[in-house]
This record gives structure tokens, C-alpha cells and sequence, in this order.
């Protein structure tokens, strides 16, 4: 992306009215902002802030310049693969100023927020730059989202050095088995010398062989053959120790990091990416340092060791031998695309038809129920039809082409026959060194044709290792400051003009400011979407607020340290979330050292008691993935006793109780009344008998601070609250039974 | 089914802009609408937009039908059936401001496809010229919305159109087949 000085120069040297020092802010375009069918070339645009208007050149000329002083804001839109630039003007008119492709997202929407400010009189800040060239000053390749590495000019030298840093206490290993490696191939080099002198001095003897030295011969074969045996077990468990212990400190490396992520972080990565990071990724390498590396040393010397052997011994025969190799390996580069593009369709194809089986099997009630059991049936055959057509295909392809190959990689030994045949006829070659040479060109062959697969499995162990080090390099955003303190909250919360934004395109939360005692509940309605759970989120500091500072008993929320922080605040989510295992190890999850007692005391308090002990196994039934089943209300009631057993200063309720019918509600309510007396409750609900007991309400519109105060004085006011108590009445007389939601 | 339509019918109704009731017209590069509609008592009421904007409802099977026309709050405002109902100028005059706000280049080649450390660099020639795109994870980007198209996201959400996989040369097909 050009910089903002190159868009300056650029920009004066088109106009000579304009000086570098007028600009204050360009920005790039290349779309033409003129509704039109045609398809029109880019443009080369740039749009500018200058201190005193805003201009428009295209191609060296000024399409636009309106004055400042008529400008009210500026704003950014998002198209579809687009984004445009827009400002209303202090007439209340709108009006487009330029388009560019995403590729310019970020800066767009970080540059209009500026200059938005700069018209409301207040400087312009260019702290955005850094996040919005997110691209390698080298190759002018993106970062990899959320890091600052570029994987293309990442040297994969350091990586290796830090891998081998990491394996550290395995060392020893390491060495211990590159030289049993050595110390192999050189004991599998014997077998066809002995075999040759078998041949050649006992068998094909003249005079009568002495026994024991023939009996001799066939012990060391056996001994050999022993040695290479145990040598390679020996090496195998050596490097098994190794790979294992250096994949598992990888894996702890990245499970750690990722636990110390912040949830945006965290959040921008999907959980399948980061299972692949632990699980997959930290695979790839271990197989590589258990298997493919020492597979690859192996080979190697080998080769070397009998390659030289050959030469020196003929060197026109090893010729021979080495001549198919060059087309062996390109017929193998040659048909492997063309079988992995096979195999891929046919794989690809087969999940499909998994996929629909799955969705079928899933959604059963619902065929069932609509009766489509014939349409679903005919999808799930035409996607069996096409597996059975490529597979059938590629059986075929197989069948013609496997022969051909064998037959190819065999040419070499037929030229060995002619050569050697030909040599053992004219008596310049004995039986037992054709018999030892065979030997060694079957033993090279595997090496060559292996050869061609290595440069496929280090690129695929390189992306691993370099995947792994992105998350392990990730910066910490919401990291304890150095001297971040340990607070025993009171549970005063302060907003102080807070701004959020998840990303920098739009504030979902804009200028906030509040103040909460301690003791106090404060109610948070609002619409979907409208930035309750944000708020919460921000006092839990799950994020950085972008503008303004959170203050918890007058500290700045960032100079407390995490842990202390939200050891005293209890959540209970919307989502309930339930780990795998028992009822009471859930319940306990934030205070481990609980006793039974209090646990049931908890349990009692959010009216989980009461359905626990229906179960059969109580508080040891198991719950989560595979445990017992519990309906959406019995989740909410454990979260809840979860939160309570923590006796938190802060507790947060975001729709804690939504799931609950409204009796078992009023009823967990009551209890709570009397625990949260002396501490601040934050409680999110739509349904406003939920808030009864709250001190205050707060309600939020498009992301700032609508109405805030008693329910009374909300209700006196008419506004916004009034309207929503309004309409939930009019439900409740719609229906008699009110509420009576579904568990 | 037709039970099905009177009895929806009778809860929610579309409102249709049509070239009867609607004028829309470009001004300051936004496209404005002039809407009169007919209330219960009959009687008729225009409203004016000074800026409207187009949404499709079916973007890829569909592009010119039920075309929602928002306001800047994306509020729908109403409907278009069918772009070809209105007459030439202001039929193009709204496929100008669709085409402006989807913008997809069309693949028409792909020159090259280099996969590397889980990122796809492709080089395209597009109907807007050459172009670098860089995927993040390369099947994952490259979505199958039917049959035969495929619409490729890059790293930054743009799109790239390929309306007809089956038309691309077999080189460029190939390229990019083991994604798909």
C-alpha cells in the first residue's frame, strides 16, 4: 500500500498550488465512484484532507475541492468488495467522494474517523497507520491476520534454530541416533560382501571349501542381520524419545500462548484453526522428527556410501545404473500430479457425500416431518453416483498406468543384466559380484525414487513450524502492565467517555459515561445488537477500550492485574457453557478448593438443588459433550451457582435467566436480592421483570447511553424504556399465561 | 401452495416499486427516489429520498430480481420484482448503482497459482485487467455457489467472479480444480 508521504509528494507534484505541508491526510483511489454499467479501467485517484478543504484529483487533475467549512462529518460505507468515502455537509446533504476495492478497508475506515475529528476541530492522530499497513515492507505480502511476521521472507533458518533450541534437552538423543544412522548404513552395506564372498570363494569354489570357515561366513551374515535389526530398534527408540518430547513442548508452547491471548486475538482465529495449531501443526513436526528426518538421513548416506562404492568400483556400470533414474524421476513428478488431482476429486467427492449423509441424519426430524424422504434419498444417490463414477475411473488409471512404471523403473536392471552378463562371459567378473552388485542397485533404487518425495514433506513441515511460531509470537494486546496492582474491590465502576469498536470500522460503543456504586444493580436494556454484552465485556477487560478509561474504585481497570480483576467478578453468559465432567466439578470450576457444603449451599441459591437431586447420580452426574443431557434453564442455574460459589464484588448477569420460566426466575431473584446486597450487580435482560429489583436501568441506543435512572423516573420520562415496558405489557395481555418459555 | 401465499398474504405484504409509483434519478452520484404510494382511505402520498440504496436478495441466481431499495439506515423502503420493468435509462440507471456497489472483477484466466505456508498467490487476468490476489487458506476462499460458478475471496473481502468454471481454458482450470 502507497504511504501517506508517497501520496503527498505525488499529490503536490500534480498540483504546485498545494505544498507537502497542506495535506494532512491523503487517501488513495482506483475505483470510479460514476453509476455506470460500463466496465471502467482504474483510475489513478487520490482524495485529500488539506488543512483548509477536501480535494479530488484523478489522473493529475482536480475533479472536486469543497471547503472545510461546509463539511459536517465524514463517513465510510462498505459496498459489496468495496468500500466508498462520503461526507454530509453542514446543509445536511450527502455527498460521495471516492470508492476503492477492501483491499483498502482499514484505512478507509481509520481515515475518514480521522478526519471526521479533524472537522469537529480536533487534530488528526496517525497512531492508525501501524494497524492499517499490515503488509511486509520486503515482499509487500501480507501479514498473516493479527501477526507482524511475514511468512514469505520469515527466514526459515531462525525457525530451525529456535526448533533446535527448543529440543535442547533432547540433543543427546539426537546425536545418539545421527550416528547409529551412520553406523546402520554402514552395517547394511555388508550383507552383499559377504554375500559375494559366499558366492565366489565357497560356492563356486574350485577346491573343496574348509566347513568352518564356510559356516564362518554364514554366522556373520546372521550376525549382520542382527546387529542391523537391533541397531535400528535401538535408533528408533532414541529418536521416538525425542520427537515425542520436543512435539509435546511444542504443543504446551502453544497451548500456553493461546491461554495468555486476549479474546480478540483469540477471537480472530476460528477454534478449528487453533485445535489445528496444537493438535495438527505440533503432528506434522513430531512425524517429521520421528519418521521423515531420520528416514531422510538414512537415505542419504546411503546413497552417498553406495553411490561411491559403485563408482569406484566401475564407474561405467554405475552409469548404467544411475541412466533411467532421471526419467524414472520425472515420469514419478509427472503422473504424482496428475494421481493427486485424482485421488483429490474422488476424496473431495466422498466428503460430500459424507456431508450429506451427516446433514441427512441430523435434520431426520425434519425430513421426517416434512416428508422428503424420496428427494433426500435421490441427492445422497447422485452424490454416491459421482464417488462410484471417479473412482471407477481412477481404478482404471491406476491399472493402465502402475505396470508401466514398474516396467520403466526395472529398464535399469536390464541394462545391469547386458553389462554384467556380458563381463561374467569374458571372466572379468565373478558371480558373487553381480550378486553383490544387484544387491546395491536394489538398495539405491529406494533412495532415489524416495528422494523425489522430499521436498513435498519439508515444505508441508516448514508451513507446521511456521504456523506454530505465528501464534507463539503473537503479541499479548491485553497484557498485565509491569507494575499492575492486586485490588480489593469495592465495586465502584466507572465509565469515563468510552469508545469500542471490535474493529476499527465502526464504534460499537461511543462515548460512554457512568458511574456505578458499589451495592448498586444496574439494569441494561436495549436492542439486539445495540452493545449490552460489549459493555460487560469491557468491565471483565476481555478488551481494551479504544477511547476514554474504565475505572473500577477509581483505578484505570488496565493498571489491575487480570488475575485479581476478575477473580472478583462472576459471569454468568447468555451462552451457559458446561465442560465435560461432573455437575459439582462445574459448579466448582472457579474455586477448586470449595467445600461440598458450600457447593450445594450455591447450588441451592441459583435453584439448582432441587433438579439435581432428581438425577440418579446427583452432583456426580457428568455433564457436557457426552454426559447427561440438561435442558437450556438447568444450564443457566448451574452457571449461575458457578458465579455465586466465586463471591464475587462484581457480579454480571447477561440474560442469566432467560431460559428460566418466570416463577423458578422470581424465585432465584429473591435469593440473589439478599446476596447482592452488598455487591455491584450488572444484569442484561430483555425481559424487563428480570430488572425488578435493579436500583437503576440503563438503556443503550446505537451504542451510546439513552436514558439512564429508576425505573420511575424512566417510566415518568416516556422515552425509549417507557415504550419497551409498553410493549412487553401488551404481550403479557395477549397471552394469560405469560413468558412460559419453552425449556 | 396457493393457500399458502393468500394466507401470508394476509399478514405481511411486499411493497413493489414499479415504474408507476417510483421515479428514480441521480444526483450528487447517489441515486434519489420519488415514491408516491396509495394509503387505506385511498388517498395518495409521495416521499422523496435524496439518497436510496440497492440491495439483492438473490445475489447470484437472481442479481436483477427483488432488488431491495434501502435508506441509509438500511431501512428497506421496498422491493423492485424485476429491474427489466422499468424502462431503458432508468433500468441502466439502477444496474449502474448495482454495479458500483458489487464490485467482482471477472476471472477470465489464472495465470498462476503459488500455495505457500497456507496462503494462495494467484495471478489473474480479470475484465479489469491483471491482478495479484492473495487467499488466505485457497478452499476455503474459493466458494462453489452452484454448479458452475465460483466466487473467490481474497485476503481483504474483495470478490472475484468466475461465472462458468467449465468455461475457464483447461490450464486455468487445473490450477485451481484442487481447491474447489
Amino acid at each position: 500500500m502507497e504511504s501517506r508521504q508517497s501520496l503527498t509528494a505525488r499529490l503536490a507534484s500534480w498540483d504546485k498550488s498545494i505544498s507537502e505541508a497542506d495535506v494532512l491526510l491523503p487517501i488513495p483511489f482506483h475505483l470510479s465512484e460514476e453509476i455506470t454499467t460500463e466496465t471502467s479501467p482504474p483510475v489513478d485517484g487520490i482524495a485529500a484532507l488539506l488543512k483548509d478543504r477536501f480535494v479530488i484529483y484523478k489522473a493529475g487533475s482536480c475533479t472536486e475541492s469543497i471547503p472545510l467549512a461546509e463539511i459536517e462529518s465524514f463517513a465510510f460505507r462498505q459496498g459489496i468488495g468495496c468500500v466508498f468515502a462520503e461526507c454530509t455537509m453542514k446543509n445536511g446533504e450527502h455527498r460521495l467522494l471516492c470508492r476503492a476495492d477492501m483491499h483498502y478497508k482499514d484505512l478507509y475506515a481509520a481515515a475518514l474517523k480521522e478526519m471526521s475529528r479533524y472537522a469537529a476541530g480536533e487534530d488528526i492522530r496517525y497512531a492508525y497507520e501501524a494497524d492499517v499497513n499490515r503488509f511486509c515492507p520486503k515482499c509487500g505480502r501480507p501479514y498473516r491476520p493479527g501477526s507482524s511476521i511475514c511468512d514469505h521472507c520469515a527466514a526459515k533458518k531462525d525457525y530451525l534454530k529456535r526448533l533446535w533450541r527448543l529440543a535442547k534437552p533432547y540433543h543427546k538423543h539426537i546425536y545418539a541416533s545421527v550416528l547409529l544412522y551412520f553406523v546402520l548404513a554402514g552395517v547394511n552395506l555388508l550383507p552383499p560382501v559377504i554375500n559375494r564372498i559366499l558366492v565366489d570363494d565357497y560356492i563356486q569354489a574350485v577346491d573343496k571349501p574348509i566347513l568352518w570357515q564356510f559356516t564362518l561366513v554364514i554366522l556373520s551374515l546372521f550376525g549382520v542381520n542382527l546387529i542391523s535389526r537391533l541397531l535400528s530398534m535401538l535408533r528408533s527408540f532414541t529418536l521416538i524419545d525425542a520427537g515425542n518430547g520436543i512435539a509435546i513442548r511444542l504443543r504446551e508452547l502453544v497451548f500456553e500462548k493461546i491461554q495468555l491471548l486476549s479474546v480478540s486475538k483469540v477471537a480472530k482465529r476460528t477454534s478449528g484453526e487453533l485445535m489445528n495449531r496444537v493438535s495438527n501443526d505440533t503432528s506434522t513436526v513430531q512425524h517429521f522428527l520421528t519418521h521423515d528426518l531420520g528416514n531422510m538421513i538414512e537415505q542419504i548416506v546411503t546413497l552417498l556410501a553406495v553411490g561411491v562404492i559403485l563408482f569406484v568400483y566401475d564407474w561405467k556400470l554405475a552409469l548404467l545404473i544411475l541412466l533411467p533414474v532421471p526419467i524414472v524421476m520425472y515420469m514419478h513428478r509427472l503422473f504424482w500430479g496428475n494421481t493427486h488431482r485424482r485421488y483429490h476429486r474422488q476424496w473431495s467427492l466422498e466428503s460430500k457425500a459424507n456431508t450429506i449423509l451427516h446433514d441427512i441424519f441430523s435434520g431426520i426430524r425434519v425430513v421426517k416431518a416434512f416428508g422428503t424422504e424420496k428427494r433426500e434419498e435421490a441427492r445422497f444417490d447422485h452424490a454416491v453416483a459421482r464417488v462410484r463414477d471417479t473412482s471407477i475411473s481412477n481404478e482404471r488409471f491406476w491399472a493402465m498406468l502402475f505396470p508401466w512404471l514398474g516396467f520403466l523403473m526395472g529398464i535399469g536392471e536390464f541394462f545391469l543384466l547386458y553389462y554384467v552378463g556380458d563381463r561374467i562371459l569374458d571372466g572379468t567378473m565373478t558371480l558373487g559380484e553381480m550378486s553383490q552388485f544387484s544387491a546395491y542397485v536394489s538398495i539405491i533404487y529406494g533412495p532415489l525414487r524416495w528422494m523425489a518425495n522430499i521436498p513435498r514433506t519439508l515444505a508441508r513441515t516448514m508451513t507446521s513450524i511456521v504456523k506454530i511460531y505465528d501464534v507463539v509470537d503473537e503479541e499479548e494486546d491485553v497484557s498485565d502492565k509491569k507494575d499492575a496492582t492486586d485490588l480489593d474491590i469495592r465495586g465502584n465502576i466507572t465509565f469515563e467517555n468510552v469508545s469500542f469498536g471490535y474493529d476499527n470500522t465502526t464504534n460499537v460503543l461511543k462515548n460512554i459515561d457512568l458511574t456505578v456504586r458499589p451495592g448498586e444493580m444496574l439494569g441494561i436494556v436495549g436492542k439486539s445488537g445495540v452493545g449490552k454484552s460489549t459493555l460487560i465485556n469491557l468491565v471483565m477487560r476481555l478488551y481494551d477500550v479504544d477511547e476514554g478509561t474504565i475505572r473500577i474504585d477509581g483505578v484505570d481497570i488496565r493498571d489491575i492485574s487480570q488475575t485479581s480483576l476478575r477473580s472478583q467478578i462472576g459471569v454468568v453468559l447468555q451462552e451457559t457453557f458446561l465442560f465435560a465432567g461432573t455437575v459439582y466439578d462445574n459448579i466448582a470450576y472457579a474455586k477448586p478448593s470449595a467445600t461440598r457444603e458450600e457447593v450445594i449451599m450455591a447450588a441451592k441459591v441459583a435453584g439448582a438443588h432441587p433438579f439435581i437431586m432428581k438425577m440418579p447420580d446427583a452432583y456426580n452426574t457428568k455433564v457436557g459433550e457426552k454426559g447427561y443431557t440438561l435442558s437450556g434453564g438447568e444450564r443457566q442455574r448451574i452457571a449461575i451457582a458457578r458465579a455465586l460459589l466465586h463471591n464475587p464484588r462484581i457480579l454480571i448477569l447477561d440474560e442469566a435467566t432467560a431460559s428460566l420460566d418466570t416463577e423458578t426466575e422470581k424465585q432465584i431473584q429473591d435469593a440473589l436480592q439478599k446476596l447482592i446486597a452488598d455487591r455491584t450487580t450488572l444484569a442484561i435482560a430483555h425481559r424487563l421483570s428480570t430488572l425488578r429489583n435493579a436500583t437503576r436501568i440503563l438503556v443503550l441506543d446505537k451504542g451510546q447511553v439513552a436514558e439512564i435512572g429508576s425505573h420511575e423516573e424512566l417510566m415518568k420520562k416516556q422515552g425509549i424504556y417507557y415504550g419497551l415496558v409498553m410493549a412487553q405489557r401488551q404481550m403479557s395481555k395477549m397471552s394469560p399465561k405469560n413468558t412460559e418459555e419453552a425449556e | 401452495m396457493s393457500d399458502t401465499k393468500t394466507s401470508l398474504d394476509s399478514v405481511v405484504s411486499i411493497v413493489y416499486i414499479t415504474p408507476e409509483n417510483a421515479v428514480f434519478e441521480e444526483k450528487n452520484h447517489f441515486l434519489t427516489l420519488q415514491l408516491t404510494t396509495t394509503k387505506e382511505d385511498g388517498t395518495s402520498e409521495t416521499a422523496n429520498y435524496d439518497r436510496v440504496f440497492l440491495h439483492r436478495s438473490f445475489p447470484y441466481d437472481h442479481p436483477e430480481a427483488y432488488i431491495s431499495v434501502q435508506d441509509g439506515d438500511k431501512n428497506e423502503i421496498g422491493m423492485i420484482a424485476e429491474i427489466g420493468q422499468f424502462p431503458d435509462s432508468t433500468a441502466s440507471l439502477l444496474r449502474g448503482e448495482l454495479a458500483r456497489k458489487y464490485y467482482s472483477p471477472v476471472i477470465t484466466a489464472i495465470h498462476s497459482v503459488k500455495d505457500r505456508y497456507g496462503y494462495a498467490y494467484l495471478h489473474v487476468a480479470t475484465d479489469s485487467g491483471e491482478m495479484d490476489i492473495t487467499l488466505r487458506d485457497a478452499s476455503r476462499s474459493m466458494a462453489r455457489v452452484d454448479e458452475r460458478r465460483v466466487i473467490i475471496t481474497d485476503i481483504d473481502g474483495n470478490r472475484y467472479d468466475i461465472p462458468d468454471i467449465t468455461k475457464l481454458d483447461r490450464k486455468s482450470f487445473r490450477r485451481i480444480e484442487l481447491y474447489l
